[in-house]
This record gives structure tokens, C-alpha cells and sequence, in this order.
């Protein structure tokens, strides 16, 4: 089968366009997929992660895939953050310092995924970036990333990759899987078969709201990461089977999709200029905890 | 009482990266069977170097499944937090003991939720 691949933007029609490649592609077994850049006019770098979940669940079904006919200025960008690397394409080294490069981790790898936050986020052309703000970032995306090993169930592991725009002050990280989804886990939750995606996402974003079953809590972490992102001035982008959230200055939206995205991505936009503290109004004592 | 026990969090997770409920969970193994026994308990978080509400919860937020306020009150006390750390455990613990006081509730709430039937 021969894909022709549109522009992917980092928006809802770039996720719609992936979701629509997954569907075409759910059928194949044993086949070979050709994924035809030709009619791509764009391609935002940190898509890679989504599009990588994407193609691996493709692979593990037998297919072999191939990618072909990628425009000069595209091919660049994904050797430079290694995506290509994975189709046979020699990588380029990221002279700039602006990539977060693209990996694939098993979810029961996760000292990898610290350590490749650990060492990417370093220096890689964020100066403004404090080591306070740094550290709280960092939190964020170990939290994210504890989340798709509780719930996803990805065979396939998740999917991460990054891109710094010096010139906007914005760095995007998205981390992907190809699990069950949002809905499947509140759908079973909530023992309600027939809950779309987007009241699904919509219901998980609320604090204190988690799907974990046994005897701890949880429904923290997603809580957390907006209230960073609103005091960043960030973007958080959720998409999950048909639901797409997106929360940004403060305001949240959840949107149906128009194809069907298997598994979750998280994408999380920072303002890299930031120059708010993130030290705590009021001091906390040990002794006021419990 | 007995002499409290120190816990260190480094030591029982192997490391100075607190990022994993799989790793809480080790901590809460640990420490619930000693305060099962009455026994004091300081979890000390020297030498952490992060850590996440996921890790918290296993740890510290499921105690409140199993011992009342009080008694945790009693026999848990925590040092070597910073403030960052120390405002993630009060939202822990805040959400553990609405949690545990309403949980079925928690769950039944948005069971009527209207949904669509998009497969």
C-alpha cells in the first residue's frame, strides 16, 4: 500500500491526518506499507513521536514500512532528531542544538526515559530556561510519562521527541503510545460502554479524577501539569482515540476528532522565556502535612 | 511509644529518583507493616533528587486506605523535603483523604455522563 502523507502541523489536523494514516492502515497484515512524503509540505518535528506510535503499531502487525520520497528541508529535520534514522536514512548531527531527538522506550524502561529527559534538556539551546523552572519542567514530564506506564498498556512502549523554535521561545516534547486510550480506561472506570472519547478526556482531566485501579489514589499528575503550563503561559495538547484537548492561556476545549488516533499522545508546549519563580507563595511545614 | 524508625526514601528505592508508583509502592511495603505494629515512622527524603505525585500516592497517599488520620498523625512524620516537595505531599495527602472518605462517590459521578456511540 502506497501512503501519501500530507503536512502535519502541530495541531488538531496534523493529529486528524496521523489518525487517518492509522485507520487506512489497520487492514494491512503482513503487507508492506509505503509512507510517501512527496505531498508533505510540512512536517513539525516533535510529530515524530505520534507518527512513530503510529508506524511501530503498524509494524508489529507483520508490516514492514518504508518512508520515501521526503522533501529536502523535512529529511533534514527528521535525520537531524534520528526519526529517519529507524527507515534507513543516515542521521545528521543537530549542529544547533535544537532537537530533542526521537526514541522509542519500553514502558518498563523508565530509568531510560529519566535519563534521556535528563540529558536532552540540557543546555540544547533553551538559555533562558532557569535551573529552578528546569527541574519543575522536568517533574512534569516524568509525571506524563508515569502515567502512560499506569494506564496505556502499550505494547509498543511510548514514543518521545521534541523541538526547540529559539525564535519564538517555545519547546514542544510529545510523548506517545499506541495503548488502549483514554476512553477504554474510563469507559471500564466508570462501567459506562458507550462514553465517547471526548467526555472520556474530558473526565480525566478533572483533579482527583484517575482510572488506577488497587488501592492507591491517584489523578494528581495531569492537575499539576496544567497548573505549570498556565503559569508558563503553555499549551497542553491531549489526543486520545476521537477526543482532542487542547488547554492553552487558561482556557480548555475538547474536540472531536475526525479519524481515529489509537492510543494517547501528550503534547506539552513551553514558553521558554519564562521568567516567573515557581518558588511557593507560603512556606510549608513538615509538621502540617498529614 | 517506641523510638521512631528512620526510612530513607534513597535507600529502599536504590536510587535518588522518586518517578515510579512501582517504586512507592516499595516505600509503602516498607513502612505500613511497621505502623501496623504501632510503631513511629520518619520517612526521610535525603538525597531525592525528584519526585512525582505518581510515586507519592503508592507511597504515603494509600495509607489512608488502611490507617485512620489520626494514627498516621501519629506515627508518620516526613524530613529532608524541600518546599516543592513538601507542597506535592500535602496534595497528595489532600486528595488521599477525599479519596478514601468518597470513593464510591468519586466513581459513580460522572456515570451519567452523556456519550456518543463513535464506534
Amino acid at each position: 500500500m502506497i501512503y501519501y502523507l500530507p503536512s502535519i502541523q502541530n495541531d488538531k489536523s496534523g493529529y486528524e491526518a496521523l489518525a487517518a494514516l492509522a485507520q487506512e492502515a489497520k487492514p494491512l497484515i503482513g503487507d508492506e506499507l509505503e509512507l510517501d512524503f512527496s505531498r508533505c509540505g510540512f512536517f513539525a518535528a516533535n510529530m515524530a513521536a505520534p507518527l512513530g506510535a503510529v508506524l511501530n503499531a503498524i509494524e508489529s502487525d507483520f508490516n514492514t514500512v518504508g518512508i520515501v520520497n521526503v522533501p529536502d528541508f523535512i529529511e533534514i529535520i527528521l535525520r537531524k532528531n534520528d526519526f529517519l534514522k529507524n527507515y534507513g536514512y543516515e542521521p545528521l548531527e543537530d549542529s544547533n542544538q535544537t532537537t530533542i531527538p526521537y526514541r522509542r522506550i519500553q514502558l518498563a524502561d523508565s530509568t531510560r526515559f529519566e535519563g534521556f529527559i535528563k540529558k536532552h534538556l540540557r543546555g540544547k539551546g533553551i538559555p533562558s530556561m532557569t535551573e529552578g523552572f528546569g527541574a519543575v519542567f522536568k517533574r512534569k514530564l516524568y509525571e506524563v510519562f508515569e502515567n502512560a506506564v499506569i494506564h496505556s498498556r502499550s505494547e509498543i512502549g511510548v514514543c518521545v521527541c521534541g523541538q526547540f523554535f529559539p525564535n519564538k521561545q517555545k519547546l514542544d516534547i510529545t510523548i506517545a503510545d499506541a495503548g488502549i486510550g483514554i476512553r477504554q480506561n474510563v469507559r471500564r472506570h466508570l462501567n459506562h460502554p458507550r462514553l465517547s472519547s471526548v467526555a472520556a478526556i474530558t473526565w480525566a482531566v478533572e483533579e482527583g479524577h484517575s482510572t488506577k485501579t488497587g488501592p492507591h489514589p491517584g489523578g494528581l499528575g495531569l492537575k499539576f501539569l496544567k497548573d505549570f503550563t498556565l503559569k508558563n503561559r503553555g499549551c497542553i495538547q491531549i489526543v486520545s482515540r476521537m477526543g482532542f484537548y487542547e488547554f492553552a492561556n487558561g482556557v480548555e476545549s475538547c474536540t472531536k476528532m475526525a479519524a481515529d488516533l489509537p492510543g494517547t499522545v501528550i503534547n506539552i508546549e513551553i514558553n521558554t522565556g519564562d521568567s516567573a519563580t515557581y518558588e511557593l507563595a507560603e512556606e510549608i511545614s513538615p509538621d502540617d502535612i498529614f | 511509644m517506641d523510638e521512631p524508625l528512620l526510612a530513607k526514601v534513597t535507600a529502599i528505592v536504590g536510587g535518588s529518583l522518586c518517578v515510579s508508583a512501582a517504586d512507592g509502592q516499595k516505600v509503602y511495603d516498607k513502612i505500613a507493616p511497621l505502623m501496623e505494629k504501632g510503631r513511629p515512622v520518619i520517612l526521610s527524603f535525603q538525597g531525592v533528587e525528584t519526585l512525582i505525585s505518581a510515586f507519592l500516592n503508592a507511597a504515603v497517599g494509600q495509607l489512608y486506605g488502611k490507617f485512620s488520620e489520626a494514627s498516621i498523625r501519629e506515627l508518620l512524620s516526613v524530613q529532608d523535603m524541600s518546599q516543592e516537595d513538601l507542597a506535592t505531599l500535602k496534595r497528595v495527602v489532600e486528595n488521599a483523604k477525599r479519596y478514601f472518605a468518597n470513593k464510591p462517590a468519586y466513581d459513580a459521578a460522572w456515570k451519567g455522563e452523556v456519550g456518543d456511540d463513535e464506534e
